[in-house]
């Protein structure tokens, strides 16, 4: 009887990690296929933008990107066109060049490491600069993904609904979700609890896995400077108008601490974090 | 930068709670069978673990167990022996040992139907640190090896 239900919650294993979406829907509407569309949609951003899968369309560019411009979804371009603002108005600290994209070689030496890789061309073409770049969208997919996933549960008339990647959410509708967020040092604790509503909510922290122990091993953001784990930050919260944004920023609050200050106010963002002393850090209007 | 509020690590620490066993039930099996094989009618093969679908799929209902963790899921395998589905029906997280009670793993199979899933009220969201998927993918792996040498 999906078309009395009132509400519906299911996940996914998708993008490497457990994706979980709840709706409540308005009559008439079917919840059920609402929530298979919004999966696919998360799916076809795996598939695109897989740094893994070698069949993915980041890996097809990634492999070409240095003999010639390929055109690319504009998914895909779109993400790439918000890692380049995101690497400019961080001053580096987001940084989606994995290899071989030496910061200002044949650039000024203000031009980041992502801008030093590659360049968007009009019509969702992209070319890189020289032939040892690798793009890596771990770090901004995901939260795009759940911008996908929530738009189409809003077409589809649901009432309200939620979009969990993995820590990286999103939340629409009348009723604010409460979210709680982990402790980065001791995953079996919870730091503080907040209220979602109409926004985006992404956090970024040393990595631990139930499945195997409770211990934490490094973050897996690197500081582009060093490519050594992020010093910033223990663990960092970010929420945001679009999770895109707030996931991409996680990662700028990791490597920058204090310094996010002014990309945060750029994406009209706020952000919550545990330094590295212990002591736990908000913007003002956290 | 003077426009980030500081609580000091003594305060930091006091605010940190232990996280209480976190459960969520998605799905039931049945649910699970009628999204893989919509209007198929399905026979037990073993008990409580493989259906057999009217249309020549097969469902299978296993769950990964870890320290801390526990994931019950279905595969769904077409009549051509790839994977069609793969739904996630219970997930489990604990830190006090529940998890490998033997009481866990049947307690929830079946029992509910969607109208009685509650999303605001007592199921939680938690941010955090991604959570790696990759023990389910070699669950499902597994269940493929087994398929391939049992029903094909």
């Amino acid at each position: 009887m999906p078309a009395t239900s009132a509400s519906l919650r299911r996940a996914q294993a998708l993008l490497g990690t457990f994706v979980e979406i709840d709706v409540t829907d308005a009559h008439g509407h079917d919840a059920e296929s609402a929530v298979e569309a919004a999966f696919a949609a998360v799916a076809d951003v795996h598939r695109l933008m897989s740094f893994q899968d070698p069949d993915s369309e980041l890996s097809r560019l990634n492999r070409e990107g240095s003999c010639r411009a390929v055109t690319v979804h504009p998914w895909t371009y779109a993400v790439l066109k918000t890692a380049l603002d995101m690497a400019q108005q961080s001053d580096g600290a987001f940084d989606i060049g994995v290899a071989g994209a030496t910061p200002s070689r044949g650039g000024s030496p203000s031009e980041t490491a992502t801008a030093a890789a590659m360049e968007l061309l009009p019509n969702d073409q992209v070319r890189f600069h020289h032939p040892a770049v690798k793009l890596d969208l771990s770090g901004i997919a995901k939260g795009f993904a759940v911008d996908r996933a929530i738009e189409i549960l809003q077409s589809r008339g649901m009432v309200s609904g939620m979009v969990n990647a993995g820590g990286d959410l999103a939340a629409f509708g009348p009723d604010a979700r409460m979210v709680d967020i982990r402790d980065p040092r001791f995953p079996d604790r919870i730091l503080c609890r907040v209220d979602v509503s109409n926004e985006a909510l992404a956090s970024s922290a040393r990595r631990f896995d139930p499945f195997r122990s409770l211990e934490t091993a490094d973050t897996a953001v690197l500081e582009p400077s060093t490519q050594l784990p992020a010093g910033g930050a223990h663990g960092a919260t970010v929420r945001a108008p679009t999770c895109m944004v707030a996931d991409a920023l996680t990662k700028v609050v990791m490597v920058a601490g204090k310094q996010a200050a002014a990309p945060l106010a750029r994406f009209q963002a706020s952000a919550m974090f545990l330094a590295p002393n212990g002591d736990i850090h908000t913007t003002p209007d956290w | 930068m003077s426009d980030w509020l500081k609580w000091t690590a003594p305060a930091a620490a006091v605010m940190s709670i232990a996280a209480p066993a976190h459960a969520i039930q998605y799905m039931s099996v049945e649910e699970a069978q009628k999204a893989a094989f919509p209007g198929a009618s399905f026979a037990e093969v073993q008990a409580g673990r493989v259906w057999k679908a009217s249309n020549g799929g097969y469902l299978y209902y296993d769950h990964v167990v870890g320290k801390h963790l526990l994931i019950d899921y279905t595969v769904a395998i077409g009549p051509d022996g790839r994977v069609r589905r793969v739904d996630i029906l219970n997930y489990r997280e604990s830190y006090g040992g529940e998890v490998h009670d033997p009481s866990w793993l049947g307690q929830f199979v079946g029992k509910v139907s969607q109208n009685e899933l509650r999303v605001h009220s007592d199921i939680r969201n938690i941010s955090r640190a991604t959570l790696s998927s990759t023990h389910l993918t070699e669950g499902v792996k597994k269940v493929l090896t087994y398929h391939a040498s049992h029903f094909r």
